[in-house]
This record gives structure tokens, C-alpha cells and sequence, in this order.
């Protein structure tokens, strides 16, 4: 709290008159249509959670359930419509968005080529039939068993009497029409996957008896909900059984659940999957730079980058199970040979290809995430560095803290000053200027200390002739030097690390954390702290969490 | 010789949910009456829309004629409408109300392409993003030609540049917007958006026809179960969902559109080192709403040329910098002018195109109206006074002929030009946009 407060204090006083750049803070966040929170005698807060939504399955959430159902032929035909982000989450934007009539239409062509697909694995499909289906003795019986089978799989609970008989129906029209019982499979299969049920996590809950204001989601609902967030995928049937028996209706089988679910090597992907959106790495793809400046650049260093900062993910949360704050600062990196060119460091032995751990030259001061070129690169214009969109991200993604606009209509083009060569010297303005100042300050101040860094991350420590000034200061939080002492001030930042657990939240439940939520956002911080900042037994309690498994009512 | 006459609208031979299911078909000779100027049945001809998108303005300075009137003289970002400066009317010195300073980029588009004040969603501690606060222009269009008259598609989202903004929400992402929460995706492979019009039609003994609508209707039965049981925001989300259905239902069930046989384009926007082909996409782009206009398959059209903000590199004026870093850079203004010729010159084979579509007695663009804008007067800026407009094309008569330049001595409201444009193919229209961009007045001088 006392931090807190300091760290406000500091900004307010540089940013008297315009305090929108420091508004974000943590605990409190300003909250627009979330529920309202009642006093509490005492002052603390109840916990209240906003209304469920349904929300869409994400496209590789979908391609992995169609794997997991109906096998890799059939995850290969897949092609479902893409994502769209709010407030950078696709899962977000999947809780609000409404389908377009262009995505139905490709919902229906991948649910097609899915089935025709699946049916080439008759093994697969005879795991769903009581009957063979070359000569069913009673095929009525049969189309049945198998929408309730195979229904109960791709529904991620069981089927009601009626849908039965409208799936087992759809097979039976099909497969007289077609005159094979076999295409009367394929049709209930492809019309499965269009259905709202398939498409959409319900995540509608049930009054909770103990506290008759909640909703807590029922087995099936959070099998499905932790199962997609940690996994990436639709529950395996022994989840499923698992709810059924009533094995998820508590924290503690909440948990144990979560812990059999992070074993399994989908869970690398799956983050991997968070990650990539959190530093924006999916937009390495289509990342251009000045070929003139910078003719080591192409798609595949692109690509390289992406797989580093992948690698040092995985090594400090899954290898070792570690302190994540370790990604902030890290003396060690994992390069191929096209980076450790970038780098200036030793080209690792073989091809080239594989990617090789390699200690950080000191000199550089790099280290940690900010010190990779995926995100020197990505937070860069096509020639020049930018030290202010690389404190953008810094304080949009790592703190938690929101950045507002210019002000209407101001002449953003900064004065030609023929004396200014380097980034620093050309932003000064920004440093001063009374529209521009508070904001600037809070993101260039982190920038101007990567300058030694470039456009696609290489290392230099002259700009058009000028030496790079890299010492800088963050108000309320020290002085630091390149990167890595800049991972070692958000190291010790607790805005870092609530702002990992936030952002692992919204990406998890596809909404933005409440007021109501904080009560339960601060017990999450508290237990990843206590966990040494373990990634995976924050995964786990953030499962095994009220605000995971409870919903609000039904607006 | 007796002319065949064909009944303009034709019965389908699906029936959906008990109805008979029609569509629209092309405009061919034999339903014409005998001046060529409507149908036999004195039906006019189609009317359609087009909204055309690109990013972070113009250099104002070399953009706004000198003169008001017919005579106006084409400026240095003009000059590629010469072929077709008859059609385009000029106008300068309107404000966009809607955008009232909150944020650049998202105030310009979502102002000058809707009339509603975009929405904020900041939560205070995220990434900032928005979503339109209403529906595009385009699509109050396509509701109302829906209603009066179907073609296949309702709407068609055709886009160039694939390095559109991601990261802030969908006003900058989409140009197209049924509501503040659809979003409607642009296709940016010329082959793909070929296909949604041409590739999906079966032959019609495919027993799978039948099937797929048999499907579709179990679908909707879950959907509206699924309905009953959700809060007031999803319901409308599935209801969404359902008419989609339907209307794939009634796709599903059209017959192949008597028309001239078009050729598949062979682009993809696939890029070449980096270099994304803009050119090319953009005018196979046109010719495709060529034939789908032609062809009477969709009546209404937005293209977005490049994103709001963006990351388009216009190689092929020198540029190895994005362009909205241009905007901001003082030194990079040259090549700012240099890419909003390029634009202009893609706007105007589009148009073009249009013109070189014979119609009844005329062409494509004596019966369309293409409106041009951006997501701010200059990039520099951010400014939403004076965002570069041009409506073209002559609304099927209701618009002014030969185009002018009008300067509007009083900041009229863009919002008046969306009504203007919009009465062209919803006569009925009384008013555009809501709050400071709501408009219930024509702009008078767009009217023939």
C-alpha cells in the first residue's frame, strides 16, 4: 500500500494538470458497467462477479478440439474464423463480439471438410457406434448411442433427450436421402459443429448453496473453462467423468484437476499461446523493417525472435519450475545461429538452426525479455527505435497501466533540429512540452534506457555519429542502464506481477477484472507471491479461485 | 420478334422454413422496359454503395481545389479522377462532429463512416481499445436494401493492405459494422472474395443442398434453446448468429446467377520480399465489385484500401517506413503526398470500372454511389475538420452531374453527406447517426 501511494504521489506531482497518464493503478481500477461493490462493516470488500457471457471459441481452440474429437486428418480440414482482440485479448473480444454472417459461412465449409475428413478414420468413428455400421441391425438405436456419445464430447456435457433426436434425426434424413448409414454419421457430425454448443463455452453456473447471491459453474462448465484456458483444447473424457462424478464442485478438486491438466505438454502450448498475444508476438509475422538499414532482416529472423523469447518462457516455467520475475532479468538466452549474429555473439555449432542457451555478453547490459529483439523489434518503427512505444508496452502490459491519446488536434511532427541526432535528443520536446509532457515522461523515460538497442535489437552505441545517452530514470521506481537493469527495477515492481496475474485472468475468463473481482485478485497476488512467483501454481489457484469458478447472475 | 420478358424476381426452388426463398437476379436485357432505363415491370434499376477506406489523410495543401463549383481544377492528389472528374464531387471544410477529440484515427473513422461517437472500452488498467457506436453507413444500407430487395450477399467487405491495427479494438481493425458489437471482417484475397460470390453456388441435383439447409435448421433449433437460458446481451448475440443461419440457408438454396461467365482472378495478396502487391489487389478488388454489381449478387460494398493507423508501406512511391510513422515525421511528408496519389489512383480505376460497365443505358456508376473518406484530415494532426471526402458516382440520378467542388462555408456536419449518400438507396431515410454526429439534414449541395 505505502508503495502505492508513493509511486502516485511521485507521478501526481510531475503531472499535475494532466493525471490521466497515472490513473491506472492496480487495486482500484476505474471500472466501467461491472457490478458495484457493497460495503462491507469493516471496510473490506464482498466478492461480487459480474454476469456470465458465452463466449467463442477461439480459432485454435476450435482446431485443437476438432483434433481431440475427431483426429489430426480431421484438425487439418479444419477452418474455422479468425479471432478479433479487445483490451488485447481474443478472448475478450470473444465474450462480446457477435458472429459476422461471413464467419457462419466459414463455420459451415470447416464443419463440412471436418467431417468428410473424420470419416476417413472409420477406427476413430466405430469408437462412437453400438453398431457396425456397414450393416446396423438397428440403425435408429444407433444413430442415438452416437449423438450421445460422440455429442457428449463435442457439447462437453450430455445431451438432453430432445437433442439426441434432433442429431440422431439429422443422421436419419441424411442417410436416407444418400441411402448409406455412414453419411447420416458425416451429416450429424457437421451439424454438430455449428451448433451454438460446440461454438460457445456456456458458462451459465447454478446457485451456489452456500452463498445464495453466486452462481458457481457446474462440473461440466468448469471442466470446459479450465480444460480451454489451461490446455487449450475441449476436456478429455476422463474430465468429463471427472464432473460427472463430482469431482470439480470444490476448490480443492478444482485444483487437482488444474494439476493433472498442467502436466500434460498442451499446457506449453497453451501459454505459449497467452504469451503470444500478451507481447504481441503474433505480430512478428507480418513485421517489416527498412531493408536499406537493416539487410539482416527477413521472416525468418522474424521467426527466430518469436522462438527465443518461447525458449526462455519454457525454460524458466516449465524447465525449472522457476521465479518468473527470472524472465524480467535474465543473464541467459536461447539463440540460433541467425540471432546470435544479431547479437554479435559466437555462432553456435551444426546448421544453425537449433537454438543453443548462451550467457549475455555484460557489456550490452541486456537481459531478459526487454533485452530480446522480439520485442526491441516489435515496439519500433520500420527504421528508427521507439522509446516511446517501447514504454508503451512496458506500462500497458507489464504494469497494468493505461496510456490515454494526444490531445485532440495537436501538430504531433517533432521540430527539425539539425543539432538532434540521436532518438533522445529529438524527443526532448516531449519531455517538456506542457501537452505531451506527463504521458512522455512515463513511457520515453523507459525507452530512452534501450536505446542502445535498435530497430530490430542489434546492440550500438552511436546514433547518426552522436554516443547513445542509455542511463535513465523511472519516477518512483530508480535509475537503470539497458535492459537488464531495467528487468531488475520491474523485478522488484509489485505492479509486475499483479499485472501477470491479471493479465493470465482476462485471458482466462475473457473479461476484465471487476471491482467486484479485487477482493479475489488480491488473494491471487498474495499466493504467488508466497509461491516464489511460480507460474504453474499460479495457473493452478487462479483454477482453483472463487473468481474462476463463480459467476454472477444472469443479467 | 416478341422480346422475352423474364419476371424480375424468380422463385427459388428451395423453400425454407415454409416460404418461398427469393433473390435477386442479375439485370439482363430481356427484363428491360423499352427506353432501357427500368424494368418491363417499371421497377427502377439497383441502386448500390460503396464506402472506400484509407488511412491517415491527406496533405490538405495539395489536396482541396481552389475553386467551387464544376469548373474546380484538379489538384496535385486529384489529378488521377481525370477520366472521371464528371462523376466526383469534391467536399471540403466539413467537421465530423461524431469525432469530438477523444482519440485520433478512432474519432476520424468512426465519425466520418457512421455518424455515432465511437465507444471507449478503456477499463482504466488495460489496453485501450473502442468499438464503432453504431452501425457503418454501409450496413444501415444493407439493412434496408434487405428489406426492400435481397441480393445473395446482404454486404460484401473487400480490404488491401493486410497491415491493419489489431491491438485497438475494432474501429481501427474493420471499416464495416453491422453494430457497436459486430464487427464485419474484410476479405483481402481477391481469389476468396471471388469465391464468396461465384464458388459457392452447387449444381442443382446436389442432394447435399437439401442436407446442409436440414443442418442448419437443427442448428437454429439449438441456438434457440440456447437462447432461454442466457443473459440479455448473448440473446441478441445468438439472434445474430441465427439470421446468419438463415441467410446462409437461403444462399444455400439460390440458383447460379444467369450472368456474364467471369474469369477467377489468380491474385492472392501474397507479398514478394516484404512488399506487399497493393496495386494489384486493389484493382482486382474493383473488378470483382464489378461483376458483383453487374451480376446484381450484392448491392453494397466497403473497401477498406489501407488500415486506420496501420503498418502499410507504400514501396512503390520510395517509402521504406510505414506511413502513419510518416504522417509524424516532418521529413516524411513528401512520400505522405506520394501515397495518397497512389490511393487516388486506385479509387479512381474503381470508378473507372464502374463507368466501363454498360447498365441498361448507361453504366455501373450512373447507379452507384461511392463514397471516399479517411480516418483524419492530415495525419499530422489527427484533425477531424476537413477530412478529405469525395462522394462519386450519380446515385441512379440523385445526385449532381458534372460533380463539384463544394466548400462548406459553415463546418456542416459529414454526417449530413452520409444521409445524402445513403437516401440514394433508402429513399426512406430520414437520419443518420446519433449525439453530436446525429444529422436529419441532406447536404444540399450533393443533390441533382
Amino acid at each position: 500500500m505505502a508503495l502505492r501511494e508513493k509511486y502516485l504521489w511521485g507521478v501526481a506531482v510531475t503531472a499535475a494538470a494532466l493525471s490521466a497518464c497515472t490513473t491506472g493503478t492496480l487495486s482500484d481500477p476505474p471500472v466501467s458497467g461491472g457490478p458495484t461493490t457493497p460495503d462491507v462493516p469493516g471496510g473490506s470488500q464482498a466478492f461480487a462477479p459480474p454476469a456470465p457471457t458465452i463466449r467463442r471459441l477461439l480459432a485454435r481452440q476450435y482446431r485443437n478440439s476438432v483434433r481431440d474429437l475427431l483426429g489430426p486428418a480431421a484438425a487439418a480440414a479444419a477452418s474455422p474464423p479468425g479471432d478479433s482482440a479487445l483490451n488485447g485479448f481474443d478472448a475478450i473480444g470473444s465474450a462480446q463480439l457477435g458472429v459476422s454472417d461471413d464467419a457462419v459461412t466459414k463455420y459451415e465449409i470447416s464443419a463440412r471438410a471436418v467431417a468428410t475428413a473424420a470419416m476417413g478414420d472409420t477406427a476413430r468413428i466405430a469408437t462412437f457406434l453400438s453398431c457396425d455400421p456397414a450393416a446396423p441391425v438397428d440403425a435408429s438405436a444407433c444413430r442415438k448411442d452416437f449423438a450421445r456419445s460422440f455429442g457428449r464430447l463435442a457439447f462437453r456435457r450430455p445431451l438432453d433427450n430432445e437433442e439426441v433426436d434432433r442429431y440422431a434425426g439429422v443422421a436419419e434424413v441424411a442417410s436416407a436421402e444418400i441411402g448409406d448409414f455412414n453419411s447420416g454419421i458425416e451429416y450429424a457430425i457437421l451439424t454438430f459443429l455449428q451448433s451454438p454448443s460446440f461454438l460457445y463455452q456456456v458458462e451459465i453456473g447454478g446457485v451456489d448453496p452456500l452463498r445464495p447471491t453466486l452462481r458457481r459453474l457446474n462440473g461440466y462448465e468448469l471442466a470446459s473453462r479450465m480444460s480451454f484456458f489451461l490446455v487449450g483444447t475441449t476436456p478429455s473424457p476422463e474430465l468429463l467423468d471427472a464432473a460427472e462424478k463430482g469431482l470439480l464442485n470444490d476448490a480443492d478438486g478444482a485444483r487437482k484437476a488444474a494439476q493433472d491438466l498442467i502436466a500434460r505438454p498442451e499446457a506449453r502450448t497453451a501459454l505459449n499461446s497467452f504469451y503470444s498475444e500478451v507481447l504481441e508476438l503474433r505480430s512478428l509475422d507480418g513485421l517489416v523493417k527498412d531493408e536499406n538499414l537493416f539487410p539482416q532482416f527477413s521472416t525468418k529472423l522474424a521467426q527466430a525472435m518469436r522462438e527465443e523469447t518461447l525458449h526462455l518462457i519454457g525454460d524458466v516455467v516449465w524447465d525449472q519450475n522457476g521465479d518468473y520475475r527470472d524472465l524480467l532479468d535474465a543473464d541467459y538466452t536461447f539463440v540460433n545461429g541467425d540471432l546470435a549474429s544479431l547479437y554479435g555473439l559466437p555462432a553456435p555449432d551444426g546448421d544453425g538452426s537449433n537454438f543453443i542457451k548462451v550467457q549475455l555478453p555484460p557489456e550490452q547490459k541486456r537481459g531478459g525479455l526487454l533485452g530480446q529483439a522480439s520485442f526491441l523489434s516489435l515496439f519500433s518503427h520500420t527504421s528508427l527505435s521507439s522509446p516511446t512505444l517501447r514504454g508503451k508496452f512496458v506500462r500497458e502490459r507489464l504494469l497494468c497501466q493505461s496510456i490515454p491519446a494526444p490531445p485532440a488536434n495537436v501538430n504531433t511532427v517533432l521540430p527539425t533540429d539539425p543539432n538532434a541526432k540521436t532518438a533522445r535528443q529529438k524527443l526532448e520536446v516531449h519531455q517538456t512540452a506542457p501537452g505531451c509532457k506527463s504521458c512522455h515522461v512515463a513511457m520515453d523515460l523507459i525507452g530512452f534506457g534501450l536505446e542502445n538497442y535498435d530497430a530490430v535489437g542489434a546492440f550500438r552505441t552511436t546514433e547518426n555519429g552522436e554516443d547513445i545517452d542509455a542511463k535513465s530514470e523511472i519516477e518512483g521506481m530508480g535509475a537503470f542502464e539497458g535492459a537488464r537493469e531495467l528487468g531488475g527495477l520491474l523485478r522488484d515492481e509489485p505492479k509486475v506481477s499483479s499485472c501477470v496475474v491479471r493479465n493470465i485472468f482476462r485471458s482466462a475468463t475473457g473479461h476484465i477484472d471487476t471491482s467486484g473481482e479485487s477482493p479475489e485478485m488480491k488473494k491471487l497476488d498474495a499466493s504467488f507471491v508466497d509461491s516464489g512467483y511460480r507460474m504453474q501454481d499460479l495457473l493452478v489457484e487462479l483454477v482453483a479461485s472463487d473468481a474462476f469458478r463463480l459467476v454472477g447472475v444472469v443479467e | 420478334m416478341a422480346k422475352l420478358v423474364l419476371n424480375r424476381r424468380t422463385m427459388l426452388r428451395g423453400m425454407l422454413a415454409g416460404s418461398a426463398v427469393t433473390l435477386g437476379l442479375p439485370t439482363l436485357e430481356a427484363m428491360l422496359g423499352s427506353h432501357g432505363t427500368a424494368f418491363a415491370d417499371g421497377t427502377a434499376l439497383p441502386r448500390r454503395l460503396v464506402t472506400w477506406f484509407f488511412g491517415n489523410g491527406v496533405r490538405l495543401d495539395r489536396w482541396v481545389p481552389k475553386v467551387q463549383g464544376a469548373n474546380y481544377a484538379l489538384t496535385e492528389e486529384l489529378a488521377p479522377l481525370a477520366k472521371v472528374k464528371d462523376y466526383c464531387s469534391v467536399l471540403t471544410g466539413f467537421d465530423n462532429k461524431a469525432g469530438f477529440g477523444r482519440r485520433g484515427h478512432h474519432d476520424g473513422v468512426a465519425g466520418a463512416f457512421s455518424g455515432y461517437p465511437f465507444i471507449e472500452l478503456d477499463a482504466g488498467n488495460s489496453n485501450y481499445s473502442s468499438k464503432f457506436g453504431g452501425p457503418s453507413i454501409d450496413q444501415v444500407a444493407a439493412n434496408a436494401i434487405a428489406k426492400t430487395s435481397p441480393t445473395y450477399l446482404p454486404s460484401l467487405q473487400l480490404g488491401v493492405s493486410k497491415r491493419v491495427t489489431t491491438g485497438e479494438g475494432p474501429t481501427l481493425q474493420y471499416l464495416a459494422h453491422k453494430g457497436p458489437d459486430q464487427p464485419l471482417p474484410s476479405e483481402h484475397n481477391p481469389q476468396l472474395a471471388f469465391a464468396k460470390l461465384f464458388g459457392s453456388f452447387v449444381p442443382q441435383d446436389d442432394h447435399s443442398t437439401k442436407l446442409r439447409v436440414t443442418a442448419l435448421d437443427a442448428v437454429r433449433e439449438d441456438a434457440k434453446r440456447l437462447q432461454m437460458r442466457v443473459g440479455a446481451s448473448d440473446k441478441m448475440r445468438l439472434e445474430a448468429h441465427m439470421e446468419s443461419i438463415y441467410l446462409l440457408q437461403k444462399q444455400i438454396l439460390a440458383i447460379p446467377p444467369v450472368c456474364m461467365k467471369p474469369g477467377e482472378p489468380t491474385q492472392t495478396n501474397k507479398d514478394t520480399d516484404g512488399d506487399e502487391p497493393l496495386e494489384a489487389v486493389s484493382k482486382a478488388m474493383a473488378d470483382i465489385i464489378a461483376i458483383a454489381f453487374a451480376c446484381d449478387l450484392t448491392r453494397v460494398v466497403s473497401f477498406q484500401q489501407s488500415g486506420s493507423v496501420g503498418g502499410t508501406v507504400y514501396w512503390m512511391t520510395g517509402a521504406t517506413t510505414e506511413e502513419h510513422g510518416l504522417t509524424h515525421d516532418a521529413a516524411g511528408q513528401e512520400l505522405v503526398h506520394k501515397a495518397v496519389v497512389f490511393n487516388m489512383e486506385c479509387f479512381a480505376y474503381l470508378l473507372e470500372k464502374l463507368k466501363g460497365t454498360t447498365e441498361a443505358a448507361g453504366n455501373l456508376l450512373d447507379n452507384s454511389v461511392v463514397y471516399l473518406g479517411s480516418d483524419a484530415a492530415e495525419g499530422i494532426t489527427h484533425s477531424c475538420f476537413d477530412q478529405p471526402i469525395i462522394v462519386a458516382g450519380r446515385g441512379g440520378g440523385d445526385l449532381v452531374y458534372p460533380g463539384i467542388h463544394y466548400r462548406s462555408p459553415t463546418k456542416e456536419n459529414t454526417s449530413d453527406i452520409l444521409l445524402s449518400v445513403l437516401k440514394t438507396v433508402d429513399p426512406t431515410a430520414t437520419e443518420v447517426g446519433k449525439d453530436q454526429g446525429y444529422s436529419s439534414t441532406e447536404c444540399k449541395a450533393l443533390t441533382a
